[in-house]
């Protein structure tokens, strides 16, 4: 009997005019896409687990007066992530007319913030009389915006220009007439894709390259060489050529040899210092996927390890580097460890400091 | 021969070249190469359909069986889910109804196409009967009884592959590799007595939908004992294996590499039926009082575990931190002091039967005894002579859990179930609050003592590059490359010198 039941229902499940019904009327709530673009309103997922948290609290029987407000943020969080909840988490209790105190006679409400795989989980704990209370709310970590990284004072100048969840392969200028843009290598969702952004870092144009025959690679490697309106991209076994005039004429060869061979970034890329004209080298990099990265910049004629070697640290493993015009500056591909993202950074030597 | 400046200048560059040329070398992921992995256990099963969940053997075999099948999705390091075998997916606002729309032109290692039909096959015998799963055009449509906001948690964790079944039973992937052989254990030639240990040999899927893998094959070898492991990890007979935990500060002072993952085992004691009546209640509460979860953790387990208070561990939860160490020696003794005669565990001793394998765990069940005589408790460690006791005699069992799940409301559903056999399940919901709510009143009632929470130990090689396995346990063996030996590496016999030095550059394919 029950197994027939059981029968039925599969038959009845398995009709696709219902589940296109069901499907085009249904399916509003949560869509997911390879993304884009990052974190529209950075702050919005952060203050709103904020509210909800402090409305739970707020509505905790019995609960008045001045409150002592016992803060632990979540070890791995760097101290201004820490700073950041905390601000929004006393101002939405403020709202709440929950004033926080720092006398120590005030009830104590402690709130952790915690990371698990797929959420940060905020917990708030309090006594009224012998009575525990706990309150708890939830975010999906992937909705919540990410951390400013704190540069530290560098004779290397770095200018964080773009950052997208998708895993960049290379980034480059692009210039046409006054305008400037940067052209973006993407490897998304196991296909490579070009973007063209504007100055402000929105995408005008998206490219996708059907490489017929292009293998997927566990560690795929690929350089962009934009010259005018053409862009030249080298990718393992494969270099194409394609028109932001005309992008849905990508033309492909066959290459013998593969850049993937090469599997490391430019390591030749050299920067002109602005003070004596004289190029700095990039030394070494690209040993350790899985750490934050020194990037280090030797002047021609410096020995290795030499005190004359600048060095700025980067978030994540550097990806890719591709120097600009005129050598002044490189465009860099940087993984964020913390984030996950891939960010582009632009870097330049400056005087003095 | 004068040696010349231009001369002299020509051989530093060279040497300043071959200098960059090392750097880059090691910089590059290499192809090829044997990656050599040892496991304690004496067996495995590549058939989803078959685990136990909460077992060390399931969770085993998860990690063999990420090497051969795909999932639908994954979660990253950094809380997002990301496409494998699905490509997009949406769900309606009830969280029952979800459409998974399907990658085109992934192939089984048999060159096959994936389709739909297969997909729903696989995941209807994994995922249970809870979810109604129909193919589509180039995707699935599940359908939940309930709401399940978090089915890509359980699909990007535990069994939840998707697999093949051929007509002789045997399972097919789409994953960056397939098993090429199999030898059972058998006995050593001229050596009956000793066992040779069962291997299973998997080579790379030169056609991976994601890319073929870096190293050409994977070479398990299973039912090594612990020390055993070290001292191939030592000698370079084992690229990763599994290290035990009262060996890990071992391993650490001999110069291992030594990862460890978040904890993943707990270790508890469960109350028999009989026991959990309300009559039980001050005996129950009395060795919850008297357990000395930091002793266990600290000096027992030699700081390689962290005590226990929750169900549920804290990188799961989120708020496992709110349980608290109950350990009240002067309140459990005074609890003691009024048990009524007859009660187990005062005149007559306790007894505690361990089932999780392993000498460690036998430990863990004498230190309960010796805290249960502190606070005046009688427990007594069934022997391997009394393990066949009848059921009845036995009132205490010390078990170990292996989480499996990424969905803390799924893990507890799951632990309930077998652990507790038909008790109270969780709420249908993923709010935290309600699931603290629920574990809360699960504690309360002291059926099941949690002691400690132990993490994954497994020992790396130094050539083993790309090591990222994630805090939950998922090895991602794709992704590792093998560097060669450095030159003049002592050679051991029997070592994996051979396999390692056919390692080549990206892109010199078989």
């Amino acid at each position: 009997m029950q197994s027939s039941a059981r029968n039925s229902r599969q038959k009845k499940w398995g009709r696709p005019f219902v589940l296109g019904v069901l499907l085009l009327f249904g399916f509003s709530a949560a869509v997911y896409r390879p993304r884009t673009s990052v974190f529209a309103d950075s702050d919005t997922a952060m203050k709103e687990t904020a509210r909800r948290l402090a409305e739970r609290v707020a509505a905790i029987p019995g609960l008045h007066g001045p409150l002592r407000l016992e803060w632990h943020p979540e070890e791995k969080w760097p101290e201004d992530e820490g700073a950041r909840w905390l601000e929004m988490l006393r101002g939405e209790f403020d709202r709440r007319a929950l004033p926080i105190s720092g006398e120590a006679g005030a009830a104590a409400l402690a709130v952790y913030a915690e990371e698990t795989p797929t959420q940060v989980v905020l917990t708030a704990r309090t006594q009224i009389g012998d009575r525990d209370e706990v309150r708890i709310v939830a975010v999906p970590r992937a909705v919540m915006p990410p951390v400013e990284a704190s540069v530290a004072p560098v004779r290397l100048e770095r200018q964080l220009l773009y950052e997208i969840t998708d895993r960049i392969l290379d980034a480059a200028s692009l210039s046409n007439g006054a305008e400037s843009g940067l052209g973006v290598l993407l490897y998304r969702n196991f296909e490579l894709i070009a973007l063209r952004l504007d100055s402000k870092g929105e995408v005008t144009q998206t490219v996708p390259l059907n490489v017929a025959g292009l293998k997927p690679a566990r560690n795929p490697h690929g350089e962009m060489a934009p010259h005018g309106n053409q862009v030249a991209v080298e990718l393992w076994g494969r270099t194409c050529d394609f028109s932001w005039d005309s992008p849905a004429e990508v033309k492909c060869r066959a290459e013998k040899s593969s850049s993937l061979e090469r599997s490391a970034w430019r390591m030749g890329t050299a920067l002109t210092s602005p003070c004596d004209e004289s190029n700095w080298t990039v030394s070494e990099g690209g040993n350790d996927p899985t750490a934050r990265e020194v990037l280090r910049l030797v002047p021609d004629g410096a020995i290795k390890g030499s005190s004359a070697t600048v060095m700025s640290e980067f978030p994540g493993p550097v990806v890719n580097i591709n120097a600009e015009q005129r050598g002044g500056s490189a465009l860099l591909v940087v993984r964020n460890l913390r984030t996950g993202n891939y960010e582009v950074y632009r870097i330049k030597l400056v005087c003095g400091s | 021969m004068r040696f010349t400046e231009s001369s002299w200048f020509a051989a530093a560059s060279s040497t300043l070249l071959a200098l960059v040329c090392g750097t880059m070398l090691a910089a590059s992921p290499r192809y090829g190469g044997t990656l050599h992995v040892k496991l304690r256990a004496i067996s495995v099963s590549l058939d989803p359909r078959e685990w136990k969940p909460g077992s060390f053997a399931a969770a085993e075999n998860e990690k063999l069986a990420g090497l051969v099948y795909d999932r639908l999705v994954t979660l990253d390091d950094y809380g997002k889910f990301q496409p494998v075998l699905a490509t997009e997916w949406t769900r309606d606002g009830s969280a029952r109804n979800w459409q998974f729309k399907l990658r085109p032109g992934v192939h089984f290692s048999d060159r096959t196409t994936l389709t739909p039909g297969e997909v729903v096959a696989a995941l209807q015998a994994t995922l249970g009967r809870s979810f109604e799963i129909a193919a589509a055009e180039n995707a699935i449509n599940i359908h939940a009884s309930r709401p399940a906001p978090d089915l890509l948690e359980q699909l990007a964790s535990g069994r939840n592959f998707v697999f093949r079944v051929q007509p002789d039973g045997t399972l097919l992937g789409t994953g960056p590799f397939f098993v090429t052989e199999s030898t059972a254990a058998a006995p050593v030639e001229g050596n009956p007595a000793a066992l040779k240990p069962a291997r299973i040999k998997f080579q790379a899927n030169e056609n991976c939908w994601a890319g073929r893998p870096f190293v050409d094959f994977v070479e398990v070898t299973l039912g090594e004992p612990a020390l055993r492991l070290l001292f191939d990890l030592q000698v370079g007979k084992a690229d990763i294996a599994e290290i035990a935990p009262d060996l890990v500060r071992k391993g650490r002072q001999e110069g291992l590499r030594i990862w460890s993952s978040a904890p993943q085992t707990l270790v508890a004691l469960r109350f028999d039926d009989a026991l959990s009546a309300p009559a039980s209640d001050d005996l129950r509460e009395a060795l919850w009082l008297a357990l000395d979860r930091d002793t266990m953790a600290n000096v027992l387990l030699q700081r390689e575990a962290q005590p226990a208070t929750a169900l549920l561990p804290q990188w799961l939860t989120g708020y496992a931190l709110l349980f608290e160490s109950p350990m009240d020696l002067q309140r459990a003794r005074g609890l003691r002091a009024g048990f009524s005669a007859g009660v187990a565990g005062a005149e007559q001793p306790l007894r505690l039967r361990v089932d999780a394998p392993g000498d460690l765990f036998k430990l863990m069940g004498e230190r309960v005894a010796v805290n249960a005589r502190q606070a005046n408790l009688l427990v007594q460690v069934a022997t391997s002579s009394s393990a066949n006791a009848p059921a009845s005699a036995v009132g205490l069992r010390l078990f170990a859990w292996h989480y499996d799940s990424l969905s803390p409301r799924a893990e507890l559903e799951m632990f309930l179930k077998q652990v507790t056999e038909g008790g109270e399940l969780p709420p249908n919901t993923t709010d935290p609050e309600q699931l603290f709510t629920q574990e809360h009143r699960l504690l309360e009632e002291r059926r099941i003592l949690p002691l400690v929470f132990l993490p994954d130990y497994v020992g790396v090689r130094a050539t083993v590059r790309n090591w990222n396995a994630s805090a939950w346990g998922d090895w991602r063996l794709a992704d590792v490359w093998l560097e060669p030996e450095a030159a003049g590496a002592a050679k051991v016999p029997g070592n994996t010198q051979k396999d390692s030095s056919t390692a080549r550059n990206p892109g010199a394919r078989p």
